[in-house]
């Protein structure tokens, strides 16, 4: 017992005072992933599809670690705590930028990491039970300003991207719908798609089945362009709601103090992860679109999301107090 | 509808040697992650995606599903042997399971577990293939109102879990309810009781408080008294049913087999509610209920064969709407997407090779998980007599390792632990354990439903009873209060009469 307990903490005190490596040599031992969500999520989803790609190209595993809670909290605070070494890596989304003006959180999620990829974008779809009387964006805020808090949407809970979608554009469009949260978004869309709330701005990836069994009608997309997963639908601004964009986004960061080397070293092999028309194409059936960004281009890009949905938070009330 | 045509097709595919191959690794699998506590069928079917997107679609999703219904049979293992729930849905199979095994009848509560849960395969695969899409349509029609109502009926009902002293069961139902309500609000996003503790905000989790009650109290227990370490190893009288074992436990099946497909069709409803609704059910209709809660058969007969239609009946909305009723319902549904089919209803037309060949391999892994299963219950049996101190930290280290791996998070061992102590002090007053488990698990999904419903129904309460569906639950509900009422009633009148 004495003998093992010895020889574990020797293990574990060379493995700590292993000097830190050069960078050039980076990676020697299996890289770290935080994923700051549950298995099954989008975050998950893109996660682990990056993950299995780049240890190929980095030559060593990376490995995928689910720390679920909180909105993201839990994860994104294990990762803001680790050693800057290249060596814990963490996916983060939209609800990074969401979580400061919602909880309070023990790190800055701006300052406390080193931004090194945005990994993919995909859009919001706004989608309505067929027994509600619209065809369009313009139709649906004419009923809404008809009848005032009474047109329902279901969203996957406070905060979630489904309902700041749904802020978003009762703020745009002046006009007022009921909000009916639920415990994710799989119970929202269940609930939509059996007719009890009407309305949902849902991902696109988990509603493009239903849309096109007839199930729920798509009145928008909520990106600058089409999406070519829905050629026919036209964009929500477009629809009349000019400006309206809500887009999910899913990047890569790492802990701040980061070699400058290693974090170009992951940049470069996660830009031809990318270009990887396989990977390309399995970003596609999940409704997603790789996008290229510089690090220091994805720093200011979280930034401006920071205050987009900061003022969303604010303007709408979301916070609960 | 050419039925016969189309489970020729299935079987045709199932059959294939690949596909046979991958229906046995997955219920092997399964089993095994069964039979570990807390390492259950999302995370492992999570890690294992990635490796399907090289096997063909029907092989991939073959496999997924085996490891899912596989862990339902492998959770009872432990349930019935150490008290340890394997999976959240075998936790009702403690209470009586464990004290079979106590008794020397482990082998026979293991073998009528995984009969009971062969035959609900069977039942729920029929039904997935004669009636999903019809089953699907008729979930839909649930929303928050009938939910509420539903989950008001089975607590109601729980009164019958009461076991001796009345207010003592209710008090923990209570205590379950408000343990329930530690988490973030759903409709404000508010954290409540979380004491500024990050992880709490989610909530305690319910292997937490079940391997924290059964397992780890369980344990303290006998370390306190010598004479319980060795009953295990006293007795082993026979590995198989007997007949009269056989005889009590058809009914419970059947029962079990119906609510749990009930439940299953049912999107909004978790996976520990089939069981413990059984449960209820047998325990009401025994003739003598003092049995339950020490080695009733019908106890681990009735919730095992539940929870396995349950599990099979959950791939309804997953197959025939593309909606997923679960976690791991959502995982499958992202491996179709990424294997380049559209999850929905035009799967069926589109490609009934998967549909049907994933129906028939259901029925085929679970008649590889009975014959997998029955011969390892004299292995399992003899593992109970291994001496108690080589087992105790065995089963203390499972736990933990199960506990920790749901979340990754090591306050959640530190909350069993004290779990652990507080199912001790409970057992040793008297509390029960079931109210306190049932009225945690229906606790937030009742109060959620309240809320939804009177949010959608503009606050107004009607909506509870306008709503057909809604109605004969809250009829129902009033009828088990009446029925429930008659016994005391009629003492009163007795005693008047005296």
């Amino acid at each position: 017992m004495t003998k093992l307990r010895v020889l574990l903490l020797s293990l574990l005190g060379i493995w700590l005072a292993a000097p830190p490596l050069a960078a050039q040599d980076y990676p020697t031992r299996p890289v770290r992933l935080i994923i700051p969500f549950p298995p099954g999520g989008s975050n998950d989803v893109v996660g682990r599809l990056v993950a299995s790609n780049l240890g190929e190209r980095l030559g060593k595993q990376v490995i995928v670690e689910n720390r679920a809670g909180a909105g993201g909290v839990i994860g994104t605070e294990i990762a803001a705590n680790a050693a800057p070494d290249g060596y814990t890596l963490l996916v983060i989304s939209l609800a990074h930028a969401v979580n400061p003006w919602l909880y309070p959180l023990k790190y800055d999620p701006i300052k406390a990491f080193t931004p090194i990829a945005v990994l993919a974008t995909g859009p919001n779809v706004l989608v309505v039970h067929p027994s509600l009387p619209v065809n369009s964006v313009r139709d649906l805020v004419a009923l809404a300003r008809q009848k005032p808090g009474e047109v329902q949407y279901a969203s996957a809970g406070i905060g979630s991207f489904q309902h700041l979608g749904a802020e978003l554009f009762k703020l745009m469009a002046g006009v007022n719908l009921l909000h009916v949260p639920f415990k994710g978004g799989g119970p929202a869309m269940i609930d939509v798609v059996g007719g009890h709330s009407k309305v949902m701005f849902s991902s696109l990836v988990q509603t493009t089945p239903n849309i096109k069994a007839g199930k729920l009608k798509p009145l928008g997309v909520g990106g600058v362009k089409r999406n070519p997963v829905l050629p026919d639908v036209p964009t929500i601004a477009e629809g009349g709601v000019a400006d309206y964009e809500a887009v999910n986004w899913w990047g890569l960061v790492a802990p701040a103090g980061t070699p400058p080397q290693i974090v170009e070293r992951i940049y470069k092999a996660v830009a031809e992860v990318q270009a990887a028309p396989s990977v390309k194409q399995q970003f596609a059936t999940q409704g997603a679109d790789t996008l290229q960004m510089g690090t220091a281009e994805f720093g200011a890009f979280m930034q401006t999301e920071m205050s987009k949905w900061g003022r969303v938070v604010k303007e709408a009330k979301i916070k609960a107090e | 509808m050419d039925l016969l045509g189309n489970l020729v097709l299935g079987f045709g595919v199932a059959l294939s040697l690949q596909n046979l191959l991958y229906c046995f690794i997955g219920v092997l699998v399964g089993t095994l992650i069964g039979v570990l506590p807390g390492i259950g069928p999302l995370a492992t079917i999570a890690m294992l995606l990635p490796i399907t997107f090289s096997v063909p679609p029907v092989a991939a999703l073959i496999m997924l599903a085996g490891i899912y219904y596989g862990a339902q049979y492998g959770g009872s293992t432990t349930a019935i042997l150490v008290n340890l729930p394997g999976e959240t849905s075998s936790v009702v199979t403690c209470i009586d399971g464990y004290q079979m095994a106590r008794q020397g009848r482990a082998g026979p509560a293991l073998a009528v577990a995984a009969l009971g849960s062969f035959f609900a395969g069977t039942v729920g695969t029929l039904l997935i293939a004669l009636a999903g899409p019809p089953l699907a349509e008729f979930a839909l029609s649930f929303a928050a109102p009938e939910y509420f109502s539903l989950m008001l009926m089975g607590l109601v009902a729980a009164a019958v879990l009461a076991q001796g002293d009345m207010a003592k069961s209710l008090a923990m139902v209570v205590l379950g309810l408000l343990l329930g309500i530690v988490g973030t609000d759903v409709n404000s996003g508010i954290a409540r009781f979380s004491f500024g503790v990050t992880e709490l905000t989610d909530g305690i989790g319910f292997v937490v408080v079940a391997v924290g009650v059964f397992a780890i109290g369980e344990i303290i227990s006998n370390l306190g008294d010598a004479t319980r370490r060795t009953v295990e190893t006293a007795k082993v009288t026979h590995l198989f049913p007997t007949r009269e074992d056989i005889r009590r436990s058809i009914g419970p099946v059947l029962r079990g087999t119906s609510l749990g497909a009930f439940f299953g069709v049912l999107p909004g409803t978790g996976p520990a509610i089939a069981s413990f609704s059984s449960y209820m059910l047998e325990k009401k209709l025994a003739a003598d209920p003092d049995r339950f809660g020490r080695g009733a058969i019908e106890g681990v007969a009735g919730p095992e064969s539940a929870n396995n239609a349950d599990a099979q009946c959950k791939f309804i909305p997953m197959l025939t709407l593309g909606l997923p009723a679960s976690g791991v319902m959502a995982l499958m549904l992202g491996a179709l997407t990424i294997q380049g089919i559209q999850p929905g209803p035009q799967v069926m037309t589109q490609r009934p090779e998967l549909f049907w060949g994933l129906i028939a391999s259901m029925w085929i892994g679970n008649l590889m998980l009975v014959i997998l299963n029955l011969p390892l219950i004299g292995l399992w049996v003899r593992l109970l007599s291994m001496p108690y101190r080589l087992l105790y930290p065995a089963i203390m280290a499972f736990s933990a390792i199960g506990v920790f791996s749901v979340n990754n998070s090591p306050l959640e061992i530190y909350l069993a632990a004290l779990f652990g102590v507080l199912g001790l002090v409970w057992m040793r007053l008297g509390f029960p354990l079931a109210p306190l488990l049932l009225g945690f698990v229906l606790g937030p999904m009742l109060e959620e439903n309240l809320r939804r419903a009177l949010l959608q129904a503009a606050g107004n309460p009607m909506v509870f009873v306008t709503r057909p569906i809604s109605l004969v639950f809250i009829l129902a509900t009033l009828a088990i209060l009446v029925v429930m009422a008659f016994p005391a009633i009629r003492r009163r009148q007795r005693d008047i009469a005296d």
